[in-house]
């Protein structure tokens, strides 16, 4: 089905990018729910949150969603017209810089958070 | 069984009942439809609001007004379909005992159900129409 290497690559990291994602809309919920606790837990939970290993985590996640939302739109094109399948390899590679586009700000804007301090309080 | 057909003809051919095709244009349509959403999300709370002031006051003024309300439950419904859906392709595909494929999909379905209705009394919790 998939002929070439990109192909199985790009099946296989949008099957892990997915759970993945999923792994995180059950935490992220959670911790959003806490709210309906009132202020104390609520802010208890959000500070962990905050700790740097978890904004890592987040730019992982980011990493994630954009993959796979680009690749998602690839998988439709491939679907739904004449020309999708054949070019699948080239579409694999905009997926990429489209992904470049929209995930350099998000690792300005929470690498330089990371790195700048600032986090915990 | 899941489709794993690359074209939407073939796929209408491939799908073992009329469920399994809708859910397969189910992912595509909720798909679409997620990227703008998300997106979108992430861009309001990563890039022009800071993480690290996201607070209990913040996230309660925002869940208080009925826009965020509805764009909220619209990704938390349409992702736990789309996410629940494509666990199922997963686990399908991956767990071979007959039996642990049961159990595994009675657990991930009900803690997927759980977090649904979790999501969805802090979504509408809060007042609505405040500021």
């Amino acid at each position: 089905m998939y002929r070439g290497r990109e192909g199985q690559w790009a099946f296989y990291l949008h099957r892990i990018s997915g759970l993945g994602i999923l792994v995180f809309l059950v935490l992220h919920v959670s911790n959003i729910a806490s709210a309906m606790w009132g202020p104390e837990v609520s802010n208890a939970l959000m500070k962990f949150y905050h700790q740097p290993v978890f904004q890592v985590g987040l730019l992982v996640l980011i990493a994630g969603v954009l993959y796979h939302g680009f690749n998602g739109l690839r998988i439709i094109l491939m679907d739904f017209t004449s020309w999708g399948v054949r070019h699948q390899r080239a579409l694999w590679y905009g997926v990429w810089v489209l992904f470049l586009v929209f995930y350099l700000p998000f690792v300005i804007r929470i690498g330089g958070g990371i790195l700048g301090g600032g986090h915990g309080d | 069984m899941a489709i794993k057909s690359k074209r939407y003809q073939e796929a209408r051919l491939e799908a073992s009942s009329n469920l399994e095709l809708y859910w397969w244009v189910f992912m595509r349509i909720s798909g679409v439809v997620l990227v703008f959403l998300i997106i979108g999300h992430m861009w309001m709370n990563a890039i022009l609001m800071d993480l690290n002031k996201i607070d209990y006051d913040y996230v309660v003024q925002r869940l208080s007004q009925t826009t965020w309300k509805i764009y909220d439950w619209l990704i938390l419904a349409l992702a736990l379909l789309h996410g629940g859906n494509g666990l199922r392709y997963v686990l399908d595909d991956w767990v071979r005992d007959p039996a642990k494929r049961f159990w595994a999909k009675v657990v991930s379905y009900s803690l997927l159900a759980f977090i649904f209705v979790l999501g969805s009394f802090s979504l509408f919790n809060h007042d609505f129409g405040v500021r």
